[in-house]
């Protein structure tokens, strides 16, 4: 591991909030690019050595975080209880994750119902943000997930969902050129 | 609406759910789409119309929702009497229509049960890989001063302490109020004069006590709260400024 990399590891360790790619490089006295390589680097060890940390990151900003397999484990430790969500709820999550940004009216197309409640839970719980404003009549919310929703399912970043049937896939682009 | 039972093509073994709660309409009619074992890429849904129509009679669904149920309804309906009808044009023809269109109805369903599966995996890892980040730690203060003091400075700051009077002894009786803010901010008012403006420490040097002096700086803030005044201090311990504000308009 270079030095670079355990530099960032080390400050991702006591930093008590995500850093940003920005915030990192200009720590290292290094260039953006080769912070973002670094740290690439440093969550594909991580990863690979089976160690107890992953590397999370969501958009531009990074947070060291304990292995997902270890969760069941840790969740005794850090008496944590969440209650269970929902299937209306995992629905309009999935839909908010796969498609974000988007908007409610977004989520209560795909799944054909009022999905007003669930969303407020969601937000409620944190999972999910208001990320911004479409430029469209209204200018509805848009909707995105958060590193809260990283870390409840164990994903060290959005390329971690499962990943949807590639024909549905091909659907869902179509359907949102057309949103 | 009244609906005439009409015998459908598919299956018609009794269908029964485990779950009595259906996420949505898309939810519903998959799931009876599936139970038959049908292709949801080929299956013709008008033929799907009878058992969501049945099953949405019999285990009514939540009002709130309702609607939308029957709107999903109503577009199987369609479907069916158009299929039923002679000389029906081809399938093809029917876009043009401004009724529903199956293929549209059936790229919902396909998107819904891409979501709606990703969904299931969500819920499977739900509670059982959940992750943690470092948590601030309770014990830790606030901010820390900004800038780091000498023990020099704290020797200075406790020969000032020292250079204030003692307090004088309390009296044996009831302590009769001598100096009240009203009269401090009078005070205050009077040595700002017609400059507007003067050095706290100033006022506070001619103070015969502590009380007058805690009372004074007392009546400083009440004039900055009445937006009467501002303070400003420019360093630690340097001098604060009393500045008027404009003319005499506060309450």
């Amino acid at each position: 591991m270079n030095d670079l990399d355990a530099y960032f590891e080390a400050l991702l360790f006591i930093a008590e909030r995500p850093l940003a790619t920005a915030e990192l490089a200009e720590l290292g006295e290094v260039p953006r690019l080769q912070a973002e390589a670094a740290l690439n680097d440093l969550g594909q060890r991580l990863a690979d050595d089976g160690r107890g940390l992953r590397l999370q990151r969501l958009d531009d900003e990074w947070q060291l975080v304990t292995a997902p397999q270890l969760g069941s484990r840790l969740a005794a430790y850090a008496a944590r209880q969440e209650s269970r969500l929902s299937n209306a709820a995992l629905e309009a999550l999935a839909v908010i994750a796969y498609r974000q940004p988007c908007t409610r009216a977004d989520v209560d197309r795909v799944r054909g119902v009022d999905s007003d409640y669930v969303i407020r839970s969601l937000l409620h719980r944190r999972l999910i943000t208001e990320v911004g404003r479409r430029d469209s009549p209204g200018r509805p919310i848009l909707l995105g997930t958060t590193f809260t929703f990283l870390e409840r399912f164990g994903l060290t970043s959005l390329d971690d969902l499962p990943p949807l049937s590639s024909e549905a896939a091909a659907l869902t682009a179509l359907t949102a050129d057309a949103g | 609406m009244p609906l005439e039972p009409i015998p459908i093509e598919a299956d018609p073994r009794p269908f029964e759910l485990s779950l009595d709660v259906f996420s949505g309409p898309l939810d519903l009619l998959l799931r009876l789409i599936e139970a038959r074992e049908l292709d949801v890429l080929t299956v013709p849904l008008s033929e799907m119309a009878d058992a969501y129509v049945e099953h949405l009679a019999n285990r009514p669904v939540p009002a709130a929702e309702l609607a939308d149920f029957v709107a999903v309804a109503s577009q199987l309906i369609l479907l069916k009497s158009r299929r039923l009808l002679p000389g029906e044009p081809q399938p093809a023809a029917a876009t043009a229509d401004e009724g529903p269109d199956e293929e549209e109805l059936r790229r919902r369903l396909l998107e819904y049960r891409a979501l709606r599966d990703a969904a299931r995996q969500l819920g499977e890892w739900d509670g059982s890989r959940e992750t943690f980040r470092r948590e601030p730690r309770e014990a830790d203060l606030p901010e820390a001063p900004a800038e780091t003091m000498s023990p020099a400075e704290l020797a200075i700051a406790l020969g000032r302490l020292a250079a204030i009077p003692e307090p004088e002894p309390p009296p044996p009786e009831v302590v009769a109020r001598e100096v009240t803010i009203a009269m401090q901010i009078a005070a205050l008012r009077q040595a700002m004069g017609s400059a507007g403006r003067v050095v706290l420490q100033t006022v506070l040097a001619g103070c015969a006590s502590r009380t007058e002096i805690s009372v004074t700086v007392l009546a400083m803030l009440e004039l900055v709260r009445r937006r009467q005044a501002t303070v400003e201090q420019q360093e630690l311990f340097g001098p604060i400024v009393l500045r008027r504000i404009g003319s005499e308009s506060g309450p």
